[in-house]
């Protein structure tokens, strides 16, 4: 093995390096791996959790193997061995300094993440929430966590930089973890598509479409706990500590056997639970006892705290109430947050929600199956009044209107001429701006082809709602999902986003909206500036202040706006603010202690 | 006096709802019914023929019972206005002064056996959650009620947001044992998609608390006045002009489904049973 130790040699000169791009092999364990140390410094560890014992198939002989070990390959842990080799002056592979420097290393860093899952007693407990801000406090003490969601049913989803589709609660998490968002985080996506028939997302790929009885009958038994313990397992090798959220309410008993969302994850994980009650609807005393006792034996124990969510008032009013649950459960509660009005992206159905702004008046279309509405967030930073509207007499004294994103382009199509807004909207055309984002810049057009039956009922061809002439197509399954970065085709300002779509758009003649650069610059989406009509596949596109102004100026609403930020300084601030409003309202110190369990080396 | 009470295991569980389908579905049958609510804490009132104030959940009852709304079938309102600020309308007026929890639950349960006396059957409806241990020592509007006036009990229970099995078996378990004891059934509330899934879990909670399941009832998106702003989320549409009769259309519809969701038999029992 003397060749070995001579590869260490040149390591211990070279220090760290970060990944080796150039390298045949490369990423031989993950993306974004780091190679600094492709011969462990430290070999043999002999730690069971980060490899095992073989034999040799050279020499018959039992060797330390550790193919699977990512514990070195990790940045933070690569840059520190390789700032503590340089500053011990540590060059020789046999020096003995190395031992105690891996017990160094094995103090400040887990070799195996330590899993924390968050329950919610109802759905909208704030499970969520509690999971981003966890991220935020734990990555501020300086470990490395990754939030985590088995499966999670939105129409919200948002694109990784290799194109795979995850809940955006998710992505909003990672950016509280300062780590880049990967399908790791978010193996299973649901994306309802009506009549109780859902799109299944696995590892950020369309995988198959299900309904609920054939997903808990064949899907779950066949994919579900595979696709579980392989995700948890490549997070738990590569962070400090994995924050896990559920589903739901842990305590649905009907499906408890096939419940991967909850326990069935908590149990793959080994993960200590923390259970959410949102105390504003009422119950929530009565919602988190029946909730933990509900929880078969076995994995009740499981359940070692209860964060108490969304109070308005005085947290001591409940003190009667929560000692009370203490003894009758043996569970503490860590803490009373308060209702706190933040301005992150929304969650879903709640997202949905009106907002007041004195600016401009944006109307949104609520099409029965909207989706990716967390676009019209970074309005608010406008101070614009953002509406969702469902019938034709609410467009009246709009400065805006858009069709948004949705799960059924031909479907919600019929809804709007049954509704009566095609006939609005033509009469509004040229009067005030009209956006159409995604599956609304689909609809816009003169026509939608449906020639496989992808979106309607069967194969088909769907008239538009005649705004732009665009013609969309849907000739394959292909979903196209990517980030995208570029400027509005004037040249002036900077657009960010990502796409989501299947079909695609030919603009019949008429003006791009965007110069997207991706290998080369691509034209995207329409502008019939004369008519007021922009429509654009791009999800996100008014987080820059660029697009946001033009849309604005062309409503020829001059006002000054006067918010010049990224929407995504914005979040981060908001983050920051989330995380101490949780670090104020939880008994930090017993939270240290009894769900981070300080880490100590083996040996 | 046959009465019955409809406590709820979290605020918007569908109590007001559930209790205007069932004084409905009673009248229909040819009963008189009268519905009764201890205390709303409520905004939204109504005002009744002799200028006394009352929630507009037990107005829009009344009308389901074909009556005409008196404030003695709501007699404590209490009026959020700013931050920690109440007013307390007791029999109809305003009343000041501190400390009127007695006087004020001495003046409902007045109320509540004059309407007893000039009704066949009591519809009662509890307030919030039933369970809240943090006032058990104050709240007047659920157990103390339902003691007081003899009434056995049914737990309403929201499935929309998830955890109901829960949230009823939690409710339930953190009464006092012998308040239990009048707690005979529950119903669970907005239910979407195919009710036969829920069968295992139903048996669960009848089998640990010996509660009868009184029906699921599938969610309908249909506009009823709401009781207050946790409530508004209702959707579905009001056709015609006058909107009480759109109130009462959009009712109907409700009754309708509830005559094949609801164990109409089981309530008679119970009812039959609280007179006995």
């Amino acid at each position: 093995m003397q060749w070995v130790k001579e590869k260490v040699r040149e390591e211990l000169a070279i220090g760290y390096r970060g990944p080796d791009q150039g390298c045949e092999y490369h990423p031989c364990h993950h993306d974004g791996q780091d190679c600094s140390w492709c011969f462990c410094p430290f070999y043999p560890c002999e730690l069971p959790e980060l490899g095992t014992r073989v034999k040799s198939s050279r020499t018959g002989e039992m060797v330390w193997s550790c193919v699977d070990c990512e514990f070195l390959h990790r940045d933070d842990v690569s840059r520190f061995v390789a700032e503590r080799t340089q500053e011990m002056n540590i060059t020789d592979p046999n020096d003995s300094r190395l031992q105690e420097l891996f017990t160094e290393v094995c103090g400040r860093f887990r070799t195996r993440a330590k899993a924390i899952m968050i329950l919610g007693a109802t759905s909208d407990a704030g499970k969520s929430l509690t999971v981003t801000a966890l991220c935020r406090i734990i990555n501020d003490m300086g470990y490395s966590v990754a939030p985590f969601k088995s499966q999670n049913m939105s129409l919200n989803s948002s694109v990784t930089l290799s194109g795979d589709e995850i809940s955006r609660a998710q992505q909003l998490q990672a950016m509280a973890a300062r780590i880049e968002p990967d399908f790791h985080i978010n193996p299973i996506l649901l994306k309802p598509k009506g009549d109780a028939v859902s799109q299944v997302i696995v590892e950020g790929r369309p995988f198959a479409d299900y309904d609920v009885r054939s997903y808990y009958g064949e899907f779950i038994p066949q994919h579900g706990f595979a696709i579980l313990e392989r995700n948890i397992e490549y997070l738990k090798r590569k962070n400090d500590y994995v924050i896990m959220e559920g589903a739901g309410s842990p305590a649905e008993i009907n499906i408890y056997d096939r419940d991967i969302a909850n326990m069935g994850a908590a149990r793959v994980a080994d993960a200590d639970c923390i259970l959410v009650v949102n105390i504003e609807k009422g119950g929530a005393f009565a919602y988190a006892y029946g909730t933990v006792m509900l929880i078969p034996e076995e994995d009740r124990r499981m359940v070692k705290g209860i964060v108490i969510n969304n109070m308005h008032g005085q947290a001591s009013y409940l003190d009667e109430g929560i000692r009370e649950l203490e003894d009758r459960l043996g569970i503490p509660v860590l803490g009373v947050v308060p209702h706190i009005e933040l301005r992150l992206p929304k969650e879903d159905s709640l997202g949905c929600k009106d907002r007041a702004g004195d600016g401009p008046d944006v109307a949104v279309i609520r099409l029965p199956r909207i989706s990716n509405f967390t676009d019209f967030d970074a309005l608010e930073m406008e101070g614009a009044r953002v509406r969702f509207v469902n019938e034709p007499g609410q467009l009246a004294g709009a400065d805006m209107i858009v069709i948004p994103g949705s799960k059924n382009s031909v479907g919600d199509l019929e809804w709007l001429k049954n509704v009566g807004f095609d006939v609005a909207l033509l009469s509004l055309k040229g009067k005030v701006p009209i956006l159409g984002i995604c599956g609304g810049y689909q609809m816009m057009g003169s026509r939608i082809e449906d020639p496989m039956g992808i979106e309607g009922d069967g194969p088909g061809e769907h008239e538009g709602l005649g705004l732009l002439r665009t013609v969309t197509v849907f000739d394959s399954q292909d979903k196209f999902t990517k980030q995208v970065e570029g400027t509005l085709a004037s040249g002036e300002g900077k657009v960010r986003g990502y796409e989501i779509h299947m079909g695609s758009s030919d603009r019949a003649g008429h003006e791009p909206l965007f110069l997207i650069h991706d290998d080369g610059v691509r034209e995207e989406g329409c502008l019939d500036i004369e008519n007021k009509v922009m429509g654009s596949y791009i999800h996100g596109l008014f987080d820059l202040p660029a697009f946001r102004r033009f849309a604005f100026a062309m409503g020829g609403s001059q006002e000054v706006f006067g918010n010049d930020r990224d929407h995504i300084e914005d979040v981060e601030e908001n983050l920051d603010l989330l995380a101490d409003a949780f670090r104020e309202a939880l008994d930090m110190d017993r939270f240290v202690t009894e769900f981070m369990e300080v880490v100590t080396c083996p040996r | 006096m046959p009465s019955l009470m409809f406590l709820g295991a979290s605020s918007a569980a569908g109590k007001s709802t559930i209790s205007a389908i069932v004084c409905r579905l009673l009248s229909r049958r040819g009963h008189d019914v009268v519905p009764f609510k201890t205390l709303n804490l409520s905004l939204n009132s109504f005002v009744d023929k002799d200028g006394g104030e009352m929630g507009m959940s037990q107005a829009f009852q009344a009308w389901a019972c074909g009556l005409e709304p008196e404030c003695r079938m709501n007699p404590v309102l209490i009026k959020p206005h700013g931050p920690g600020r109440l007013q307390t309308i007791i029999a109809g007026r305003p009343v000041e002064g501190d400390d009127l929890r007695e006087k004020a639950f001495s003046t409902a349960l007045e109320c509540y056996e004059s309407l007893a006396a000039d009704h066949e059957i009591v519809i009662l409806e509890g307030s919030g959650s039933a369970a809240e241990i943090n006032l058990k020592k104050t709240d007047i509007a659920n157990m103390r009620t339902a003691r007081e006036t003899g009434s056995p009990a049914v737990i309403v229970g929201d499935i929309d947001s998830g955890g109901v099995f829960a949230g009823i078996y939690g409710t339930y378990m953190l009464l006092e044992p012998e308040d239990r004891k009048l707690v005979k059934g529950f119903i669970i509330n907005r239910f979407r998609g195919d009710d036969s899934i829920l069968g295992p879990a139903i048996t669960k909670i009848e089998e640990l608390t010996g509660m009868r399941c009184l029906g699921v009832m599938p969610y309908l998106p249909v506009r009823l006045p709401s009781e207050d702003s946790l409530d508004m989320s209702g959707g579905g549409e009001l056709s015609g002009t006058d909107v009480r009769q759109a109130w009462m259309d959009n009712l109907e519809r409700l009754v309708d489904v509830a005559e094949k969701s609801l164990d109409i038999d089981v309530i008679m029992s119970i009812l039959e049973g609280s007179s006995a």
